[in-house]
């Protein structure tokens, strides 16, 4: 009987994070491969143009890196990243407005399954991405924390800097609007 | 919660996490994390760090100059206008005929300016070596009033 070949172990973001401040590049090479995906959903479910995607994702990246020197681990570094995206986003509205736009078109039209079923699905999402857009900011980024990427509100508050029962209570705002915007 | 408002609030999550899937999948990870490492390279992060403080702090000095000049002008508005000449001594002993004309002219701008222009226009126009000590004591009256 040969021995189980023993299996890589995959680092935790916390080492990557050290390695890259050790000067490790592949290190920070691979903290982007991990979580660019979920960052880039994240920014535009809150309203980034599909275009404007990929930039988002690349200075949200820069700026969290720069600023890895306070990052406490006092949340998630995903978590913690998709703040800064949060900001960054923000920063991109006020020198642009054409980030304002409702990530409509290509994001949201699919190209499998039932013709109608894909009309309803589309409908429902253009619908959430515009009702999003009517939300304040604290409501937005709990929202989509919560239901989109499935954080805990423990993680959630720790991320945004607040408690566990106020992300509650704007989770909770944010759907009720949602709701009626979707009726 | 009832079981509609629990299928709404499903449903809703699952809208949710099909938002930005297609952003997602489009997004070229491998050039993004090349595209990072090489601004991270090539913009280094002290140049970042010395404009953000920077900026701020020439403009606090800056904050801090411009309220000490406003200070002081308003401490030189709130001051008034200069103390006048001493008078000469004679002026209080009532002997205004031993003065001079200069002397009787300090006097005259010493009393105070009740009827300011008048009061210049007759001090220089009439000539005050012309006039006798009652008239002197005359006009000194009728000005202090």
């Amino acid at each position: 009987m040969t021995p189980a070949e023993p299996v890589a172990a995959v680092p935790t973001d916390a080492a990557l994070i050290a390695a890259w401040h050790g000067g490790d590049e592949p290190a920070a090479a691979e903290l982007v491969r991990r979580h660019a995906r979920a960052l880039a959903r994240f920014l535009a479910g809150a309203g980034a143009h599909a275009a404007d995607v990929d930039d988002l994702v690349q200075e949200t990246f820069i700026r969290a890196f720069r600023a890895l020197g306070r990052f406490r681990g006092q949340c998630q570094f995903r978590t913690w990243l998709m703040t800064i995206g949060g900001n960054v986003l923000k920063d991109a509205h006020r020198r642009s407005r054409r980030a304002r736009v409702v990530p409509l078109g290509d994001d949201l039209r699919a190209t499998d399954g039932d013709p109608h079923e894909r009309a309803v699905a589309g409908e429902a999402e253009r619908r959430l991405a515009a009702g999003l857009e009517q939300l304040p900011r604290m409501q937005r980024e709990v929202f989509l924390l919560r239901a989109q990427q499935g954080f805990e509100y423990e993680e959630i508050a720790a991320a945004l800097g607040t408690t566990p029962g106020a992300a509650r209570v704007h989770y909770h705002h944010a759907v009720r609007r949602l709701k009626e915007h979707m009726k | 919660m009832n079981d509609d408002a629990k299928l709404n609030d499903d449903q809703l999550q699952e809208v949710a996490r099909r938002l930005g899937a297609r952003a997602a999948e489009q997004l070229d990870v491998e050039g993004t994390a090349r595209a990072v490492l090489a601004r991270l390279r090539t913009e280094p992060r002290a140049e970042v760090r010395v404009l953000g403080w920077v900026q701020p702090a020439w403009l606090r000095i800056a904050a801090v100059l411009l309220l000490m000049v406003g200070a002081g002008v308003v401490a030189v508005n709130v001051r008034g206008p200069r103390d006048t000449p001493p008078l000469p001594a004679a002026a209080a002993g009532g002997e205004l005929s031993e003065l001079s004309g200069d002397e009787l002219r300090i006097v005259l701008e010493g009393l105070g300016h009740p009827g300011g222009e008048a009061q210049a226009v007759s001090s220089q126009d009439v000539g005050l070596e012309d006039l006798s000590a009652p008239q002197l004591r005359a006009l000194l009256e009728s000005l202090e009033g």
